[in-house]
């Protein structure tokens, strides 16, 4: 279905399964929703009519290893979802594109801290402070390896990537 | 100790501070606290580690409910700052996060942390801890 090209020297061989473990349960904790992977015919079908993405990337740092995970939230369903996380009501102001954004970016948060907690094997991990929220009107591309989800038949993403190991005076390996 | 006594005897409510940079976070935290049946007093709201003292260096507040990763000042050095300043030793911590390494859980062990929470969180497991950690007689 999907395969991370991920260092087994830091992550368990479990790793993709637990990178759905942690997307399946983000979306049931905060959002009350049932995630489920879907193969890339699905996800085409699902992501067919979608305009616009949110898309929000956090960066960490795990045995010696920089890495990022990013996730692909269609804007209409990222605001379906701050409804659900944050309970508001048919009679409550809309939310904010700035509340929608930090919901995204503290989506990208919970996924990645869920996934690291389960999947980094020497626990020492740390995530970057601020997520990156972007806007953007592209779906999902090649060039990274995509998890894809369906949510209450919408489509959801999630990218990781780990980069070149640091050596210990911050250089890049060669 | 703190006594939250009145003078007539009964318990006044009590005071929390919620520490997030995601206000959206902190949103979904206070209305919680609106589901439990706490005697909810004061809520103040700080976006990290150094407004969070600033909030407690002015304000009377009983729990803390900090996340860990925040800029400008983070989670675990509020809470090395608050273990180190006997001022605060009354004051109940409690944190939620994201980060729920061992290398981050050992960190924050003897920062008198009262329960570790990691996100996702339900509404139901915040209310649950918040109960747990308040005394008995803060219940309506």
């Amino acid at each position: 279905m999907f395969s991370l090209p991920l260092p087994t020297s830091i992550f368990t061989p479990d790793s993709e399964a637990s990178l759905v473990a942690a997307v399946c349960d983000v979306a049931e904790r905060s959002f009350f929703a049932y995630a489920e992977p879907c193969d890339a015919g699905r996800f085409a079908e699902l992501v067919d009519g979608t305009d616009r993405w949110y898309s929000a990337a956090i960066a960490f740092q795990e045995g010696g290893f920089d890495g990022s995970v990013r996730c692909l939230v269609p804007e209409d369903f990222a605001a379906a979802m701050f409804d659900a996380f944050s309970g508001r009501g048919f009679d409550d102001p809309a939310p904010s594109a700035a509340d929608v954004s930090d919901l995204m970016g503290e989506l990208a948060n919970m996924v990645c801290g869920a996934w690291l907690t389960r999947a980094a094997s020497h626990q020492t991990f740390s995530l970057q402070t601020l997520p990156v929220v972007l806007s953007q009107a592209c779906a999902p591309v090649s060039g990274e390896s995509w998890v894809t989800f369906a949510v209450y038949d919408r489509p959801f993403a999630v990218a990781v990537r780990v980069d070149s190991p640091r050596e210990l005076d911050g250089t890049a390996r060669t | 100790m703190i006594d939250h006594s009145t003078t007539a005897g009964e318990k006044r409510p009590m005071n929390l501070l919620i520490v997030d940079d995601s206000a959206v976070m902190r949103s979904m935290i206070k209305r919680v606290l609106g589901m439990t049946d706490l005697r909810v007093g004061t809520i103040y709201e700080a976006g990290n580690g150094r407004e969070a003292l600033d909030v407690l260096e002015t304000h009377d507040v009983e729990v803390l409910l900090t996340d860990i990763n925040m800029p400008v000042m983070s989670g675990t050095e509020l809470l090395r700052i608050l273990a180190a300043n006997p001022r605060w030793r009354s004051l109940r911590r409690v944190i939620i996060s994201t980060d729920g390494s061992t290398a981050r859980r050992d960190e924050v062990a003897g920062l008198h942390v009262r329960c570790y929470l990691e996100k996702p969180v339900t509404p139901e497991v915040v209310r649950d801890v918040l109960t747990a950690v308040a005394d008995v007689d803060l219940h309506a």
